[in-house]
């Protein structure tokens, strides 16, 4: 038995774990301990009496990485954003944030559609990780509309497709777990995907204007604020802007002379935020609530996280990474034609999948391949094919694939969030959603389209600020 | 995520079991939330020590790596109780009867099996590091300021040990359930739709965002 | 006979040696016993010692201030201002401490028996910004350093801040930090050197000490010729890897500092004579009064290194 053939096996071993519904961390980290105790066992040439000792070694081998690679100052960004955005929805911000957009941009056409974008983009810029982002607009955003005449479908497509801004605009959970797993730089990370979640956003934001002036009655709009009705909203809005403020200080370091790490702009923006939930007179319920819900996606986030690095340690015996990277770099057609099935690749995977548990499974095989499509490690921009450094492929793939699995939760026929909003709504059926989204997810497609084709969209802002 | 809506609960045995460990359970999430504010608050007294007294804190990244394994360790039995770790469920979600808790009983038997495992393996990583005759116990130490690293290593094991109990609790309902050929069994979480799960955490926090 | 070896990173200056013994190993046994190097793909660097006590692999590097605890006895070696020069200095002076008894049972807890040290020259300081010219003028300069180095700092007023290696670059360029110490291949491998604007050519303040390390029991179980075949490459490996770092290293960093315009700092004798008193004493009796409290004959080790610097010297 080959180590290639072990790998092969182990692996198989872990899809048919996860397809029988164990839990995906768990699934990874059983295989690896297997392929571990395989590993080992075979060196002993697979005497009985040894196999006692290949189990213990494997055991203890497993053993150490929960530990050591949860320990780990990159990953206390994880905890930190998820309780940002437990903390902001305690606060009561979503809705003080809909309710200012509304005021502000409600009397563009389909007005309250883009303050529902806005909005649920503001909130993404403050929430690393939510599976309630459209859970919760549907509930504060499509009464509102349906009561002023808008299509209920259309409404319904806004809500599902805005939800899906929440990973790609920074701070994101995803994007952190996606830096650690390819050990690239997480501020750079964060940095490269705010212009295309900006861009997502934009792009959201004039097709439902565009969609309400072509068809009159789609998404009126709403007019008659007052400057002052619209001053008065700005205050329970501001935090929010407090915070990305923090975070842009933090992370982005406009003025080059910076005042802490991304982890502590994180932290800031935490604090923040829970000063002024208590001002508002949160209690210790409330608190202990969000500490709690904090504390459970974060072990679920990092379950996998040990999990699947247990398959990773196994795969280091194996050579299954770099076999894999060696076929796909030494394949005759083109490297963005390897690349588009690749992303094919994930967008079916996507629908069946959890985003991060998507992520965490294959990127350890497939992002050394995606690597040695790009001319390998080491390579120069002028060298490559996609004309990037491999520092630089790894972070435009990142971006790729988290937008992806975004767009899959809004891709028919199980796109999560149209079921979420259709499960919040007893109207709406979750036929009329995916209707009512169709338009977002052509949009949705022809931006990852945008974002393959050139790479530039993406690398624009990380080399105007690492450059000098 | 599931709610804790979906664990019904009877005076049975298993159910009170359930329950019992549910509010250990509970403790030691709250403790895993607590560190996360701790962790907030070490980078709030870092940033303020550096921009502001010039004396940045020492140790600072030693103290968020003693720190981490208790925020990402303490509160798994209490999300495995609430069915929150993420799986697949497109086939699973198909199951119904006796084929569900027959399928549901072999993974968490297989789990169980992994979590002893680690259990042991995670102990044994802590005894390399922890030595009742040196300074502090310690054997190992953080790379700056040189924090044993033992306390942080031993909460692995220790929430491994309470996952395998509170495993060994599922596979005990599951079976039961698979005996009785029962609908809606105790003391286990019950499959959720996604829409359901994100339906019922949109109304827990809208309720607690009013 | 094939043995699995646990490095981290990418290959580099650092790990030339390991890569020498691996070939000199296998033309000595045609290709009979070979060496199996992995990158990171078999541990974590702070876990090697872990790795080679469970058994799991056979050969590994680690750097002893990643976790003092664990190997208390070698970390003599990381002590500031040690007075050693070269890397041929420092690679004999690690040989014979590797020799001493009670590094022997220090690391025979870990199933580990040192082969070879991976050399590294005194670590210096690049910074950006006015450089310090005098060391009054490192007074509430924040510095990345760690360990010894960083306490030696302090001693100067500096302010010693921790992160990861990886997380330097970015903190430099945003001015969390405006200096960060380190070997001169790593100050290129982490671009430290990519927007400095001086660095200290003989500040000095001391290194880091990284053993090869073998599983003991692995060693005994080899068959005598193999055994033979790795002990009797160990000196050839060091010569090609400080040979190669000198060259490739050290023959890059002087014209590279020129290319990018980086200033070279260098102080008087008696500044530096100053600073070494200050840092190094204290330095050493705490050391030496911390480990005796293990039970380590630390006076005895620590004699013993400094007796070695003063007979080159
Ligand atoms: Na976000
Ligand atoms: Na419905």
């Amino acid at each position: 038995m080959t180590s290639l053939e072990m790998g092969l096996w182990v692996t198989g071993l872990l899809l048919v774990l996860v397809v029988l519904g164990m839990r995906v961390g768990f699934a990874a980290g059983l295989a690896g301990l297997a392929g571990l105790v395989w590993n080992f066992w075979e060196k002993k040439d697979y005497a009985w009496g040894e196999l006692g000792w290949a189990i213990s070694v494997a055991a203890q081998q497993a053993g150490q990485v929960p530990h050591s690679k949860v320990a780990s100052q990159a990953l206390s960004l994880i905890p930190i954003f998820i309780l940002i955005g437990y903390l902001a929805y305690h606060a009561g911000l979503t809705r003080a944030l809909f309710e200012a957009a509304k005021r502000w941009v409600g009397w563009l056409p389909g007005g309250l559609g883009v303050s529902t974008v806005f909005a649920t983009a503001g909130f993404a810029a403050v929430s690393g990780a939510s599976v309630a982002t459209s859970a919760v607009f549907a509930r504060i955003a499509i009464p509102e509309m349906l009561s002023i005449g808008y299509d209920r479908r259309f409404a319904a497509g806004v809500v599902a497709a805005a939800g899906t801004l929440a990973s790609l605009i920074p701070p994101s959970a995803i994007l952190v777990i996606y830096a650690i797993i390819v050990e690239q730089d997480v501020g750079t990370l964060l940095l490269a995907g705010f212009v295309p979640g900006a861009f997502s956003a934009l792009v959201y934001g004039g097709l439902v204007v565009g969609m309400a002036v072509a068809w009159r009655g789609l998404g009126p709009p709403v007019r008659g604020f007052t400057w002052g009705q619209r001053l008065a909203s700005l205050p329970g809005a501001l935090p929010i802007v407090g915070v990305i403020a923090i975070i842009i200080l933090f992370v982005y370091n406009p003025f080059g002379d910076a005042f802490g790490t991304p982890t502590e702009g994180g932290a800031l923006g935490a604090a923040l935020i829970l000063v002024i939930a208590l001002a508002k007179g949160m209690g210790w319920r409330d608190l202990a609530s969000a500490l709690l819900e904090t504390a459970k996606l974060t072990a679920m986030i990092f379950t996998i996280i040990w999990g699947v690095l247990i398959y990773v340690r196994f795969l280091g015996f194996a050579d299954l990474p770099s076999a894999f990277a060696g076929w796909i770099g030494g394949l005759e057609q083109s490297p963005y034609m390897t690349l588009v099935l690749i992303l094919l690749a994930y967008a079916v995977l996507g629908m069946f999948m959890d985003a991060i548990g998507m992520l965490l499974l294959t990127l350890p095989i497939v992002f050394p391949a995606v690597i040695a499509l790009n001319g390998g490690p080491g390579v120069a921009a002028a060298d490559s094919p996609f004309g990037l450094s491999s520092v630089e492929v790894g972070i435009w793939f990142g971006i790729i694939v988290v937008k992806m699995a975004e767009f899959c939760l809004i891709t028919p026929p199980i796109g999560l969030n149209c079921f979420v909003v259709a499960g919040v709504r007893d109207d709406l059926s979750v036929q009329d959603v995916f209707r009512g989204v169709t338009p977002f997810f052509i949009a949705d497609a022809l931006t990852i389209a945008a974002l393959v084709a050139f790479p530039a969209i993406v690398m624009w802002l990380p080399r105007l600020l690492l450059s000098g | 995520m599931a709610g804790p809506t979906n664990i019904l609960s009877d005076g049975s045995a298993l159910s009170r079991l359930d329950r019992a460990l549910f509010r250990v359970e509970g403790w030691l999430a709250l403790i895993a939330g607590l560190a996360v504010l701790g962790l907030m608050a070490l980078a709030v007294v870092s940033v303020g020590g550096r921009n502001f007294l010039g004396r940045p804190l020492s140790g600072y990244v030693d103290w968020i790596e003693l720190a981490m394994p208790f925020i990402a360790f303490l509160a798994i039995s209490y999300t495995q109780r609430l069915g929150g770790h993420v799986r697949m469920d497109i086939v699973i979600g198909r199951l119904g009867g006796r084929t569900l808790w027959a399928a549901e009983w072999l993974t968490t038997l297989l789990t169980l099996a992994l979590a002893v495992a680690l259990c042991w393996g995670t102990w044994q990583h802590f005894g390399r590091s922890f030595d009742w005759d040196m300074p502090r116990f310690s054997r190992d130490s953080s790379i700056d300021i040189g924090l044993p690293l033992w306390p942080a290593k031993l909460v692995v094991p220790v929430a491994f040990a309470i996952l395998s109990l509170r495993l060994a609790l599922q596979l005990w309902g599951f079976g039961r359930a698979f005996a009785r050929g029962e609908e809606r069994p105790v003391a286990v979480p019950l499959i959720e739709s996604a829409a359901e799960v994100a339906a019922a955490e949109a109304a827990a926090l809208e309720r607690a965002g009013r | 006979e094939e043995w699995d070896v646990s490095l981290w990173g990418a290959r580099r200056a650092f790990t030339e040696h390991v890569e020498k013994l691996a070939e000199l190993v296998e033309e000595k046994t045609d290709g009979e016993f070979t060496l199996n190097i992995s990158y990171g793909g078999l541990s974590n660097n702070r876990e090697n010692l872990d790795g080679i006590s469970i058994g799991a692999f056979e050969m590994a590097q680690f750097c002893a201030g990643y976790h003092a605890d664990k190997n208390p006895s070698i970390t003599v070696l990381e002590l500031p201002f040690l007075g050693i020069s070269t890397l041929e200095q420092e690679r004999e002076i690690s040989q014979a401490l590797y020799e001493h008894p009670a590094v022997q049972e220090d690391l025979s807890r870990w199933n580990a028996t040192l082969l070879m040290p991976s050399p590294l020259p005194q670590y210096n300081i690049v910074g950006t910004g006015e450089a310090p010219r005098t060391l009054d003028d490192y007074a509430g300069l924040a510095v990345r350093a760690t360990g010894g180095i960083g306490r030696a700092m302090e001693e100067v007023g500096a302010v010693p801040t921790s992160m990861t290696a990886s997380e330097v670059r970015q903190a430099m360029d945003s001015g969390v930090i405006t200096a960060a110490s380190f070997a001169p291949h790593a100050h290129m491998s982490f671009g430290t050197v990519e927007n400095a604007d001086w660095w200290t050519t003989n500040l000095n303040p001391g290194t880091v000490n990284c053993p090869v390390v073998v599983n003991t029991d692995a060693l005994e179980a080899l068959p005598d010729e193999y055994r033979e075949a790795l002990l009797s490459s160990v000196d050839e490996a060091l010569d090609y890897y400080v040979t190669n770092y000198e060259g490739a290293t050290m023959d890059a960093w002087g014209p590279m500092l020129d290319e990018k315009g980086i200033e070279q700092v260098t102080y008087s004798d008696e500044d530096l004579a100053a600073f070494r008193e200050a840092v190094a004493e204290p330095a050493a009796q705490a050391w030496i009064e911390e480990n005796a409290a293990r039970g380590l004959p630390a006076q005895e080790l620590y004699d013993f290194v400094t007796g070695m610097v003063e007979q080159d010297g």
